[in-house]
């Protein structure tokens, strides 16, 4: 009997607990002078490939210089880290730093309770990110304040099968840029080759949202959303998506089995491939000695600039404890520094968010000099546009309504734009109210 | 009449022969795949044309397979225990007796297995966070230590057991359990072997509750383990096969062993 | 050990009312099954009912809202909702030959083959069994596939069109249920060859003395004794057959292409258990088990009017 009360009370003390500690303002410590342990939730450990060993080797090299600080790596996989650090926020078990995708921007910030950076490290955030990219802070940024620091990520670019190209007659080192250039090239391709001309992964069910937006960002800057509004009916975010319609049924665009997109390119079935440069390594290996796998930074339409969007994951910071929380912040800085993109880069295919790297001989020059197709890639990093994450407690409702709406205004056989009204209409619904 | 009986017989064997390929062709793919190089996996051909162990050597390497591959086997071995355990004791009063609030009870384990696992997910992962569970073989098994399909197939089973044996026994001052362990259990032994073969490999096939229970790779079990081959960037076909066709290999000798059960059981049942 | 003294060990007679040893006989060995699921599943399940009134996302800093049936008036009102009934009853209707009717047809006809081939095609006809679900999804994802898949590849070698079998809305859902179907066949069969093996022979060497053929052994005494088997799998692959198929949706299609291939527990799921708000979750859940917990209902019912058993 005293035994049950216990326990009723024990699980409502912890409760409490964690409500207590998030309002407390705690300042964060200067130094960490004694051994602490962090808890590092990480999807790229969840592979069994470089990324893991990359990212493990990123740890180890940073409790070298840290021996304070002990890192417990928790690994799950990219689509399960966010439920991971929720049941463990729950279950009243200590986060410190977890690394999540862009889409769940917004809900880290406001409903997990991640760190503002700016008010932990007004100064040392401002010197650490002197290094970054244009916009690499906005894209973790909330409200005016940073709370995701963008980790590993990548943006859109134009795989080529240069062998159908060839096949078709056309000149591989005259890669597509505009959308008028990607449908003769596409239409050509298949027609040829009996192959498909052109796939974007900007559909399900592998995560395709980022390839989406910086398509519709790319026609002239508008959004798939303005504050609490749901904007991607509007006239120039659905017109990006007609154009999809017109390559479709022009025969550019493939009507493929949409799961697996990245074998029908990996098989050599594909001319054009939009999708993260993150898999460029994938592909190379898949098609030594069967073709040839070329790189173009992602069509644009007409002469208007195109808006490469982030994929990827930020870094977080959900620590109370101020000692925790500046060997959480050292963590943070160190996993985005020179050393660290030398490791992402050159190992896992990441983009670096400091550029600078690529002309220090002691970070990745040399790597740079030897692999000359990353330039489409960094060729757009000036023009990185954040992705748009969604707000309230339905954003993922919402962002599932818009990706099946875009799914069916391309392949389906409706008027796209009406397809793309019904589902803003009903998605407003779950919108947060202004 | 024998005519008959032959032309029955070799269109038997044509059915089942079909019906064997259909249901191994993909699985040979699967192990012809595990022996192709990276370059070759949609070379397209049934054998590979240059066989290679590089996938094999791949996993080995890159994960503690055989320590996850252990991990499973007790995993799985341990639901499988205390499901059949539970499964008999609960079939067993069931069937024994006709007791008020039996119906409710029956109806209560039958009805616990349509509730969505993902509904009580998180208040079962609070739970056995407090019981300190996380993270252990004992935590994936605890809650899954009664299942329904055990008893309701154990107790269909057990309707089936000829009611005069038992009545026979009891005349003979045989109290209830030894009635079930001495008469009915070893009379059981095909339900008892297929039940304890499909608790086995439901547990195998376990994903979600390890993935959210589970910290650690060395910790882990085969299918968050194969999940480590397949990201959003893409699957290492290679190495994913390998690992798929490594952790096919314990459930099919399983399999062949429990299968004598089944079959032992038949030659034996004229006995009763 | 005998009955009375495990009642005499549990407490001094007199300390109690005294209840009859019969009375509590059944319920201690009920007890360990029923412990597990009213811990592990009824508890929780209470908890859930309550939150999916609720908005929250069960994270002690935020506060629940309460929003009265919003929840199941957001999910009930998706888009997808009717498409998705309608798929799960053709997933169901056509999951009944694949668990049902082949593994029957299999466990009949090996028995009748005996010896060593029919241990043979049992054990080959299993093997799908083994097959991790995932692993099986994404083996036949390849292998249908319309560029690099063999199954194509050999019908544009016999001069056929190829079928797009997970890209074309018409196809897709029926792609589907085979895969689904595939990895059954052996989970049934192995049941139906158990229930079939524990008719006694003595049943079947009557009739047989009697001048019964073969079809009428088959139609009057095995039959109706595996009935209890039939029906339980019938009602299984009603109950699950949208919870089995789920596994191969999600990994495969993700409802697609156009919607074609979702169904009630995949919609669940896509705005439900797979979202972070307990609410949406919650309620979901609740749906999926009060309306199959109803037709299971009927399925027990009638489970017991229709089955036969060896009394």
């Amino acid at each position: 009997m005293i035994r049950r009360h216990f326990f009723a009370l024990a699980l409502s003390a912890a409760f409490l607990a964690g409500g207590f500690l998030a309002s407390a303002q705690a300042q964060m410590a200067q130094s960490v002078d004694e051994p602490v342990t962090i808890t590092f939730y990480n999807y790229n450990l969840a592979s069994a490939g470089l990324g893991r060993e990359a990212t493990l080797d990123l740890i180890a090299r940073f409790e070298a210089a840290n021996p304070n600080v002990h890192v417990e790596p928790i690994a799950a996989p990219s689509n399960e880290v966010l439920s991971r650090v929720q049941a463990d926020m729950v279950a009243g078990i200590e986060v410190d730093v977890a690394q999540l995708v862009f889409r769940d921007l917004i809900y880290a910030a406001n409903e997990l309770g991640a760190q503002p950076l700016e008010d932990l490290a007004g100064d040392e955030l401002a010197a650490h990110a002197a290094g970054f990219v244009p916009n690499g802070l906005a894209l973790g940024e909330v409200d005016g304040k940073t709370y995701g620091l963008a980790y590993v990520f990548s943006t859109p670019v134009m795989f080529m099968n240069r062998d159908l190209f060839r096949e078709a007659g056309l000149d591989p080192d005259q890669s597509p840029r505009t959308w008028e250039e990607v449908k003769v090239a596409g239409k050509q391709i298949a027609e040829k080759t009996g192959k498909h001309g052109f796939f974007p992964g900007a559909y399900g069910p592998i995560d395709g949202t980022f390839v989406y937006q910086a398509i519709v960002m790319s026609n002239g800057g508008g959004k798939v959303r303005d504050g609490n509004t749901l904007t991607f009916a509007d006239k120039d975010q659905a017109d990006a998506v007609v154009m999809l319609r017109d390559l479709m049924d022009s025969g550019a665009h493939a009507r493929i089995d949409v799961g697996a997109h990245m074998d029908t390119f990996a098989s050599g079935n594909l001319g054009m491939f939009l999708f993260t440069s993150a898999v460029l390594s994938r592909f190379e290996t898949a098609a030594e000695g069967k073709f040839e796998v070329g790189l173009a930074p992602m069509p644009a339409f007409g002469d208007k600039p195109t808006a490469p969007t982030n994929s990827g994951s930020a870094i977080f910071m959900f620590s109370q404890d101020p000692v925790k929380q500046r060997a959480a912040w050292e963590l943070m800085k160190f996993l985005t520094s020179d050393e660290a993109y030398s490791v992402i880069t050159s190992k896992i295919g990441y983009l670096p968010l400091r550029l600078g790297t690529l002309d220090d001989p002691r970070y990745l020059k040399d790597w740079y000099a030897a692999n000359p197709k990353f330039k489409a890639n960094v060729a757009q990093l000036d023009r990185l546009t954040p992705n748009v994450a969604f707000p309230g407690p339905n954003y993922r409702q919402v962002e599932n309504m818009m990706k099946e709406a875009v799914t069916e205004a391309v392949f389906g056989d409706g008027d796209p734009r009406e397809v793309l009204k019904k589902a803003q209409d009903l998605g407003q619904s779950l919108m947060p109210q202004d | 009449m024998t005519n008959e009986r032959r032309i029955g017989r070799v269109a038997a064997h044509g059915v089942m022969i079909t019906l064997s390929v259909l249901a191994i062709f993909p699985v040979y793919w699967m192990i012809q795949s595990s022996f192709r190089a990276e370059n070759e996996i949609f070379s397209g051909g049934l054998f590979p044309s240059a066989p290679t162990f590089q996938n094999y050597l791949h996993v080995l390497s890159a994960m503690p397979i055989l320590r996850i591959l252990g991990n499973t086997v007790v995993m799985a071995g341990a639901t499988t225990l205390a499901q059949v355990a539970t499964g008999v004791l609960a079939a067993w009063a069931l069937v024994r007796w006709r007791f008020p609030g039996g119906a409710l009870a029956r109806s209560l384990i039958a009805l616990s297995w349509l509730v969505p696992f993902q509904v009580v997910m998180i208040p079962n992962y609070v739970l056995a966070a407090r019981l300190g569970l996380l993270d252990s073989v004992a935590g994936l098994v605890i809650p899954n230590a009664a299942a329904a399909f055990a008893v309701l197939v154990l107790y269909n089973a057990m309707r089936g057991f000829p009611r005069e044996v038992v009545e026979a026994a009891r005349m003979d001052g045989a109290g209830s359990l030894r009635i079930l362990l001495e008469v009915v259990l070893p009379n059981l032994r095909a339900p008892l072997a297929s039940v304890s073969i499909l608790c086995f490999i439901s547990a195998w096939n376990e994903y979600f509750w390890p993935l959210l229970l589970i910290r650690r790779m060395e910790n882990s079990v085969v299918q968050i383990g194969l999940q480590f081959f397949m990201t959003q960037e893409g699957n290492d076909w290679g190495p994913l096969m390998a690992a798929a066709t490594l952790a096919s290999l314990p459930i099919l000798a399983l399999y062949l062993v429990l299968q004598r059960q089944v079959v032992d059981s038949f030659m034996k049942s004229g006995i009763r | 050990m005998t009955d009375t003294t495990v009642f005499a060990a549990g407490a001094p007679p007199r300390a109690i009312p005294r209840i009859r040893l019969s009375t509590v006989e059944p319920w201690l060995y009920l007890a360990p099954a029923l412990a597990v699921v009213v811990l592990w599943v009824y508890v929780p399940l209470l908890q859930a009912f309550e939150l999916s009134f609720y908005q929250w996302n069960m994270l002690p800093r935020a506060t629940p809202r309460f929003v009265g049936l919003d929840n199941y008036r957001n999910l009930l009102g998706l888009p997808d909702m009717r498409q998705a009934v309608v798929n799960t009853i053709l997933y169901t209707i056509g999951l009944l030959p694949l668990s049902v009717g082949i593994p029957l047809a299999v466990a009949l006809v090996t028995g009748n083959l005996g010896g060593p081939l029919r241990n043979f095609y049992r054990a080959l006809i299993f093997v799908p069994m083994i097959v991790a679900p995932i692993v099986a999804a994404i083996l036949w994802r390849w292998l249908l596939n319309e560029d690099h898949g063999l199954v194509n590849a050999w019908l544009a070698g016999a001069g056929l069109a190829k079928v797009g079998f997970l890209s074309d809305p018409d196809v897709a859902l029926w792609t589907l249920v085979w895969i689904t179907g595939w990895k059954l066949i052996g989970f049934s069969t192995l049941l139906f060859a158990a229930a079939d093996s524990a008719i006694n022979p003595t049943y079947i060497e009557a009739a047989r003395m009697d001048g019964a053929s073969g079809w009428q052994i088959v139609r009057d005494i095995r039959l109706p004794l595996m009935s209890p088997t039939i029906l339980l799998i019938t009602m299984m692959t009603i109950l699950f057959g949208a919870q089995w198929s789920f596994v191969y949706i999600n990994a495969l299609t993700g409802g697609g292409p156009l919607r074609s291939t979702t169904n009630v527990f995949h919609v669940m799921w896509e705005y439900g258990f797979k979202t972070m708000a307990a609410g949406w979750s919650t309620a979901a859940g609740m749906l999926v088990f009060v309306v199959f917990g109803l037709i299971a209902l009927g399925c027990l019912a009638l489970m017991r009017r229709l089955a036969v058993y060896d009394e």
